[in-house]
């Protein structure tokens, strides 16, 4: 019998370990995945992601429901991605090399799904723009992106209304397109 | 009628599938006829596209077994109570959060002198403390005045005995107790 998230939480708060493996096991790699998109460095997201399951753990009791469980989940992911990438004093040189060796990487795991686009000088340029955005700017382009939550959903993660989103999404692309122009089609 | 100015605007938004089906159609078919805007919508597929490839390739799956490890240490680790205050202090502390300080300090430090200077002038530091009095005799008599320099440029002369009687008396006492000025 499978659980819902709802019901995952409330064992979790009756003090079932379990159920709480459970949670994480759901959504360690959606969580990792967003924080990546902010830190661009695997070890680092790593050590985040575990510290923000390790925090929705010390909170969980305190959650009542009033949104869904991974809203709530992702809120404290893009907040702790977003202390933890003002903390990092990394320059843009390690980041183009962290990324470089992410693609590497995942070269030799899996293949690409969307292999075609083998231009290295665009992903590079593109991982320098979206990382050169607001923490805002790129909150929702990583929540839309690589989640595809819809603007509603966005909005409760951070915060803000589903107006808000759609501002943020239209700046946010207008100013990667300034900056990639001349390497988009 | 919508203009290619707000079309523009909310384009992204359509393409995301988050309009409602009314505003999502009328945007259908200006786009349709509209060379400009499907240029814009050619655009941000483009870069659309992109995004999820670099997003894509920097991917990785990790394994659950270790990853929930990392979780597990975490909770079952005893944490001291100045590991939880310096992991908020170094949060709290952190720049883009204290910006706000700033200001609020510079205003709490002219607030603090203003309150100094208006209600405790005692407290104010006076430069009248390096001045300094002097007791002199300037005359064939014996009459004495006393010499107050407030700075360097001002220097007060008082004369401390005024009329002819009070002085043959003081001047006796003067001549008595000296320069005790």
């Amino acid at each position: 019998m499978e659980f819902s998230d709802w019901e995952l939480v409330q064992q979790c708060q009756a003090g079932e370990m379990g159920a709480f493996q459970e949670l994480v096991s759901r959504y360690h790699q959606k969580v990792f995945m967003v924080i990546l998109g902010f830190l661009r460095d695997r070890e680092d997201s790593m050590e985040v992601a575990q510290e923000t399951f390790f925090r929705a753990f010390r909170k969980i009791k305190s959650f009542q429901g009033g949104s869904s469980f991974y809203t709530w989940l992702y809120r404290i992911a893009v907040n702790m991605a977003i202390d933890a990438q003002r903390r990092s004093k990394r320059t843009p040189l390690e980041f183009r090399e962290s990324m470089d060796g992410a693609f590497e990487e995942q070269n030799e795991v899996a293949k690409d799904p969307f292999s075609d686009l083998h231009d290295k000088e665009l992903r590079e340029n593109m991982s320098r723009a979206i990382n050169a955005l607001t923490a805002e700017h790129k909150a929702v382009i990583i929540l839309r992106t690589i989640e595809g939550l819809s603007y509603k959903e966005i909005g409760e993660i951070l915060g803000c209304s589903e107006g808000t989103v759609m501002s943020r999404l239209h700046y946010a692309r207008k100013k990667l397109q300034v900056k990639l122009k001349a390497f988009l089609p | 009628m919508m203009r290619c100015d707000d079309i523009s605007e909310v384009l992204g938004a359509w393409l995301d599938g988050q309009l409602r089906q009314s505003d999502a159609e009328e945007i259908r078919a200006h786009v349709a006829g509209c060379p400009s805007c499907g240029e814009e919508r050619r655009q941000l597929e483009g870069l659309q596209k992109a995004l999820r490839a670099t997003f894509q390739s920097a991917s990785t799956t990790i394994v659950f077994e270790s990853f929930w490890r990392g979780v597990e240490r975490r909770i079952h680790q005893k944490r001291s109570w100045y590991e939880d205050v310096r992991r908020w202090v170094r949060d709290f502390w952190a720049p883009p959060q204290m910006a706000w300080s700033v200001p609020i300090a510079i205003i709490l430090l002219l607030l603090g002198m203003f309150t100094v200077e208006s209600f405790l002038p005692g407290l104010r530091p006076r430069e009248s403390r390096n001045n300094f009095a002097a007791v002199d005799s300037i005359d064939a008599f014996g009459r004495n005045v006393a010499v107050l320099r407030e700075d360097e440029s001002k220097t007060t002369v008082i004369w401390l005995y005024l009329n002819q009687e009070g002085e043959d008396e003081s001047s006796g006492e003067t001549s008595e107790s000296g320069r005790s000025f």
